[in-house]
């Protein structure tokens, strides 16, 4: 067009002014032409007549589209190419991300889906100039580049400039434009009360449910996608939609392991594409690169850290009755030989040894397979595990009552006189492994770190880690069975070791009542009942058991007996468990969380920070007695909870009781294996941070009010 | 009356043409059978036993261009085709759009721009097309002797339409190549293509 224009100015001088007239425009208004016409003009425009330093105004680049031209949105789609604005700034200028207005979505034959804008469209951006600022003027400038497509694609692009004047005041301008185009802009996910983003993930596909009763009132609901790089996204798609609730699937290829949630927009409007349509930005959940940093300890450190941890496990409630059993153990063997007790600790040892070995090596595969584990706590994930431990301590608490003996058969016991303390040392191995499995859950003070580092490590590293913390737990026992001196301050054997022995079983049951609590967290009260009542038909079995299978007692009967007891356990197992249990629902996190405390999800987490406050996170499990500890004597305190209301902290509960893989690749991220972890989010752009797994009340206090104050003064 | 309704609906499904999903890979690619600018027949399975190269063309994309406009796609083509590949070139824009050849405008620009492709197969109904979710040109697909999909995604990693860009980038399609033919498994196996949309015929 220039060119013509040249050539005709050049014949008469009022053309020759109206050139010099468009040379002085072009920089702020230039339109890109095909076959001779004009498909795309640009132009840059602010929202303010003149600068005041300081004081953040907006540009945008608006694009007037030849109608049937379409130029991008930030995602494209299957095709096109985003518009991109490249600024040159004077130092000290800062400048925000492109805010895109809501676009359209075009479907083309082919199932070509598309996102962009056609007619008109104003990307704006902030600008904020420096608080000081020398000359009476200022120029950004900017290389605006896009690709407009109708039924051909053709790249366009130009240098765009502003010159604005410095001053001390200024008066808006464009005032409609951006006003039109701010009611296009996205707003974030209003609060819990308004609506709520639950992502789930099956597959290949993420799974995003919206409940709001906003979306009743549109007719057209759609959500169009923002991946990462490297994530293909396909067509998102209607799912289901009821009353409130609507849920879409996203499928997706190439992405990187884990991805449990997408950015993007919820559109709303009356009718797809309408102009009055409206939406909420989704966040994706925080990033967790499995690279974040563990803490810089080194290997031998952790290795010791591993060590004193299996020492402290020994004192964890869970592995207290069993230790008193073992105990109990050593006081019958006070009175014999030096090497019986030794060999019978060194089994017992072996069994802590055995049963870390084969968890590190089971870990190990699994992670070589890929599949995200964390240890300490996972087993306690699966409500199957949980059952078969009460049903072993259920065993265990029934015999030390007396109701039935374990005795070998007649036939055994002949041949094994010559070796008679083997069955001791087997009892001894499975005490060993009957301790360890009880404490896996109870992850000590300086074993969480430990084993989180551990696990970003080799295999072999995570093997010796495994043994350390096996040699730790051990120690006390190996001790005492190689210092026999130490057993003479145990009494002499008497009546007191039956009273003994029966109240360790009322231990024994206190384990249960807690194991069926977690079995209650996990599956309901249902499940709760369904499994008491398999356990209940257990006792009977070791009834019958003690009652009958004597070695008094005929062959005849005691077969007799025996097939009964195997039909009532299959039986009811499978009723009970394989029918009963196995429907009961996995309860809600929702019914976990009670009080003042949210139900944690990745995106309330992300809506609360955007908002201004600061959260505070409590990953826990129904089954971790430390997270108990902490929330009992820390968390609920009266100072504690009134310094949380005075600061408007919000309180978030991260519920692992099930296993949610959303929060296992968080504690991972964290370099935790497993709950519990304690992370205060002071707001938006800032590192969380992380406490120690045992909480005091000084050290949270002292947390909060320093986050506090950093917060209020910025 | 309700007879022809129900014609009508059957016609109209059946008219739809299935649009598939991108096959996966590792998946056997389907099968197709095009003409080329001079008449003659090819189809996959003719093929089966060698490395195929599957690309979607488009003369009037500015991606397509940027990669014949600086021989970039040319000398991929020669490089490869010297090496016992199959290359196929796909054209499926529906007669009337732009990027629509036909049987002169593809022996045209073939020579013009000197390209190497083994044929350039002519399919205006999007057969193909469609069979392989080709969204985009350029998009590539390579599928390996025993007709199963090693690589189907973008030909590199810059989605832009300049030709500087070319140097600089990851080229994904001799990446695989140079590792499938040297017996290596393909390190990227899928990339998001980028360009223009291909033009399907309305159904």
């Amino acid at each position: 067009m220039l060119p013509n224009l040249m050539r005709i100015a050049s014949r008469s001088s009022v053309y020759s002014l109206l050139c010099w007239l468009l040379i002085a425009v072009a920089p702020y208004g230039v339109a890109q032409t095909y076959q001779g016409k004009e498909i795309v003009k640009a132009e840059l425009l602010a929202d303010t007549t003149a600068i005041v330093p300081g004081k953040p105004f907006t540009v945008g680049l608006l694009l007037r589209m030849a109608p049937g031209w379409h130029t991008y949105w930030k995602f494209s789609g299957d095709a096109g190419l985003p518009t991109e604005l490249k600024w040159t700034l004077p130092p000290g200028w800062k400048i925000g991300d492109i805010q895109w207005p809501i676009p359209l979505k075009t479907v083309d034959p082919g199932d070509i889906e598309t996102y962009g804008y056609e007619n008109e469209v104003l990307l704006m951006q902030e600008v904020t100039p420096p608080a000081k600022l020398d000359g009476s003027s200022a120029k950004l400038s900017t290389e605006a580049s896009w690709l407009v497509c109708e039924k051909i694609c053709i790249p366009g692009g130009k240098t765009l400039q502003l010159d604005l004047p410095v001053a001390s005041t200024s008066q808006p301008t464009n005032t409609d434009v951006f006003a039109r185009y701010r009611r296009l802009l996205p707003q974030n996910l209003p609060g819990p009360d308004v609506a709520r983003a639950d992502w789930s993930r099956v597959g290949s596909e993420l799974r995003l449910k919206i409940t709001s009763e906003t979306l009743a009132k549109h007719p057209a609901v759609d959500f169009f996608p923002l991946p990462e790089q490297e994530t293909i996204v396909g067509h998102p798609a209607v799912q289901s939609r009821n009353n409130n609730e609507i849920v879409f699937r996203i499928p997706f290829e190439s992405a990187p392991k884990g991805l449990s949630s997408m950015a993007g927009l919820v559109v709303f409007a009356q009718q797809p594409n309408g102009d009055d349509r409206a939406a909420w930005q989704i966040t994706s959940a925080p990033p967790v690169s499995g690279s974040r940093p563990a803490q810089a300890h080194g290997v031998l450190m952790f290795l010791l850290f591993g060590f004193l941890g299996g020492l402290i496990l020994n004192l964890m409630p869970c592995v207290l009755p069993v230790i008193s059993l073992k105990i109990f153990g050593f006081v019958q063997q006070a009175g014999q030989s030096r090497q019986k007790i030794l060999r019978s600790g060194i089994a017992f040892t072996i069994g802590i040894f055995a049963w870390f070995i084969a968890l590190a090596v089971l870990l190990i595969a699994l992670k070589g397979a890929g599949r995200d584990v964390t240890w300490g706590g996972f087993q306690f994930t699966n409500p199957y595990f949980v059952l078969v431990l009460s049903v072993i301590v259920l065993v265990f608490a029934l015999n030390l009552f007396g109701v039935f003996e374990i005795s070998l058969p007649q036939s055994l016991t002949r041949s094994l006189l010559s070796t008679s303390d083997r069955k001791d040392l087997l009892g001894s191995f499975a005490q060993g492994v009957f301790a360890t499995v009880l404490a896996t859950p109870c992850t000590a003070p300086f074993l969480g770190t430990a084993l989180g580092f551990a696990f970003t490590q080799s295999a072999v590293i995570i093997l010796a880690m495994f043994i350390a913390v096996a040699a730790g737990m051990s120690a006390p026992y190996l001790l005492l069975s190689a210092q026999p001196a130490w057993l003479r301050f145990l009494p002499r054997p008497g009546l007191w070791m039956v009273h003994v022995k029966q109240f360790m079983g009322f231990l024994l049951l206190a384990t249960l009542l807690f194991l069926l609590y977690v079995l209650g967290a996990e599956r309901g009260l249902e499940g709760a009942i369904w499994a008491s009542c398999f356990l209940l038909v257990i006792s009977v079995a070791c009834w019958m058991k003690g009652a009958f299978i004597l070695p008094t007692a005929s062959a005849i009967k005691r077969t007799i007996v025996v097939v009964l007891m195997l039909l009532l356990v299959i039986g009811s197992g499978v009723y009970f468990i394989g029918g009963k249990f196995q429907s009961a629902k996995i309860a809600s996190a929702e019914s976990q969380v009670r009080g003042d405390w949210q139900p944690f999800t990745p995106e309330r987490l992300q809506n609360e920070l955007e908002q201004g406050r600061t959260v505070f996170v409590d990953f826990t499990a129904a089954w971790c007695l430390t997270c108990k500890f902490n929330e009992a004597s820390v968390l609920e305190a009266q100072d504690v909870r009134e310094a949380f209301e005075r600061h408007g902290i919000v309180k978030m509960k991260a519920d692992w009781t099930n296993g949610d893989p959303v929060i296992t690749k968080l504690l991972q991220h964290f370099g935790r294996p497993g709950v519990p972890l304690y992370v205060l989010y002071p707001a938006k752009n800032e590192e969380p941070i992380v406490f120690p797994e045992v909480l005091t009340k000084g050290m949270v206090l002292e947390k909060l009010e320093s986050v506090a104050s950093k917060v209020a003064s910025q | 009356m309700k007879m022809k309704l129900l014609l009508t609906a059957l016609t109209s499904l059946i008219g739809t043409a299935v649009f598939a999903e991108v096959p996966a890979v590792g998946s056997a690619a389907p099968d197709f059978s095009l003409p080329d600018a001079s008449g003659k027949t090819h189809s996959l399975s003719q093929y089966k036993g060698k490395y195929v190269v599957l690309e979607w063309f488009n003369p009037e994309c500015p991606f397509v261009k940027k990669h014949y406009g600086s021989s970039n796609m040319q000398n991929l083509q020669k490089e490869f085709t010297d090496k016992g590949v199959v290359w196929l070139t796909i054209d499926s824009n529906a007669p009337g759009t732009e990027g629509n050849l036909t049987p002169e405008g593809a022996q045209k620009i073939a020579s013009s721009w000197k390209t190497h492709e083994t044929a350039l197969l002519l399919d205006p109904e999007g057969n193909a097309g469609r069979a392989y979710g080709s969204k985009n040109t350029p998009n590539m697909v390579i599928i390996n002797p025993d007709g199963k999909v090693i690589y189907h995604g973008a030909i590199d990693s810059k989605a832009t339409p300049n030709p500087s860009d070319i140097p600089s980038s990851t080229n994904y399609v001799k990446a695989a190549l140079d590792q499938s033919l040297s017996g290596k498994s393909v390190a990227t196996p899928e990339t998001k293509p980028y360009g223009c949309s291909v033009k399907y015929k309305s159904s």
